[in-house]
């Protein structure tokens, strides 16, 4: 998908043919093959005593730090200067999922899980084994880090310091009360690292928490609600799996009920 | 080994290709070996080289592009930026300053650039530069124009 907007006259500079895995420089935007670019970030690295957490680039010689590759319509690749060694972070196709979930207009779920009901029936007294996981990989997506543990345990933090005190005074505080605070909460921690992406994570982060699902269940959960005005790859791959979704979503409602 | 391999074939195509280009630069690869070039560069105009015809050797490394090409000039040459006796070059370009968005023509053009503005304060040929270092431009133009005159221009009778 990276490949396929490309004229086919396109040259890298450095192998002076048709372009291959197009990527880009992070400051000046001018254009190589991955290949090609990578090679000559680390002969110009070896050519450094210091370890070089930057490249000049081979047409302006402006520094740049990253080289954006693999990019499609909602995510990209990023390899940083000077981290060959250690295995740099690629999305993993759940990550990539995930994006795309970001990409689509919220509310998908709305049918599938009752919010409110949530909140009404205290369903936050239910203890969540996966949120760890889940946010984990929410962060890794959104803001394509792979070390993610510091925002994630401030996030987890924040959220569970909240659960405590909703345990404690479950009298006090309408709902839609505890509802609110619990979004502003979310909302606090999150925004310093996600900006303009909070809202809609914290919608999400409500969400899978209503849903008290596992990650596998709640992401077959999500694909279900995608069929019918998406009929994509992702339809098929929901086909395959539905008998296990139905079964989790069963036991979504009996948790509710105790 | 390909990769440089497949970068030089595209440069000699496109040599072939833009031969009329660039009037002054005539670039020729080895018949037998595609990692020896030579090139024939004209003396830029209004400097004591104008008139001759220098020929430069291009040794090119298996990891080109990534490493720069070694040129020296095999026309004698009286320059401070270029060794009286072994015509190696002293170009940034060809060192630390490589980029692989360099070609054999660019080197050329770099290397007549070269030519018409010395660096004398970082001289291969000491004599050269320091007679342009202290001011004496008629002496290096004199020097220059009668090496040209000896080495790269074609004999007369």
């Amino acid at each position: 998908m990276a490949d396929a907007g490309s004229p086919p006259n396109r040259c890298c500079p450095i192998c002076l043919h048709s372009l291959n895995q197009n990527s880009y420089l992070d400051t000046c935007f001018h254009e190589f093959c991955y290949n090609c670019i990578t090679r000559w970030a680390n002969v110009a690295a070896s050519q450094c005593h210091e370890s070089q957490k930057s490249i000049q680039c081979p047409l302006c010689k402006t520094e740049n730090f990253s080289i954006i590759h693999g990019y499609g319509d909602i995510s990209f690749q990023r390899h940083y200067i000077g981290m060959d060694h250690k295995k740099s972070f690629t999305l993993s196709e759940a990550h990539r999922f995930r994006l795309q979930c970001y990409s689509r207009e919220p509310g998908a779920l709305c049918k599938e899980i009752d919010v409110m009901k949530y909140w009404k029936s205290k369903g936050f007294l239910r203890k969540t084994r996966w949120l760890q996981s889940w946010v984990q990989r929410e962060i890794q997506a959104l803001i394509h880090e792979e070390d993610v543990d510091i925002i994630v345990h401030h996030i987890l933090g924040v959220i569970e310091s909240f659960l405590r005190r909703m345990e404690q005074e479950h009298q006090c505080g309408t709902p839609e009360q505890k509802r609110d605070e619990f979004k502003t909460l979310a909302f606090g921690a999150a925004t310093p690292f996600l900006n303009e992406i909070t809202d809609r994570f914290v919608d999400e982060l409500e969400i899978f928490l209503a849903a008290g699902l596992t990650i596998e269940a709640y992401d077959e959960l999500y694909l279900q609600s995608w069929i019918g005005n998406q009929p994509s790859e992702m339809v098929e791959r929901s086909n395959q799996t539905t008998g296990h979704w139905v079964d989790l979503h069963l036991f979504d409602d009996d948790s509710d009920i105790i | 080994m390909q990769a440089s391999r497949a970068r030089l074939f595209k440069e000699y195509k496109e040599v072939q290709r833009e031969k009329s280009v660039d009037p002054d630069i005539q670039l020729l690869c080895d018949d037998s070996n595609i990692f020896k070039w030579t090139a024939l560069i004209k003396g830029p105009s209004e400097t004591p080289y104008e008139g001759g015809v220098f020929q430069l050797a291009f040794a090119i490394p298996e990891q080109y592009p990534l490493l720069p090409p070694q040129v020296r000039f095999l026309t004698k040459i009286f320059h401070p930026n270029v060794h009286f006796k072994t015509g190696e070059i002293c170009l940034d370009i060809l060192k630390n300053a490589w980029s692989p968005a360099w070609t054999l023509q660019s080197v050329c053009r770099a290397i007549i650039a070269l030519m018409a503005h010395p660096e004398p304060d970082s001289p291969l040929n000491c004599d050269s530069g320091n007679l342009l270092r202290s001011g004496d431009l008629r002496g290096y133009q004199s020097m220059a124009k009668m090496y040209t005159r000896l080495a790269a221009m074609p004999k007369k009778g």
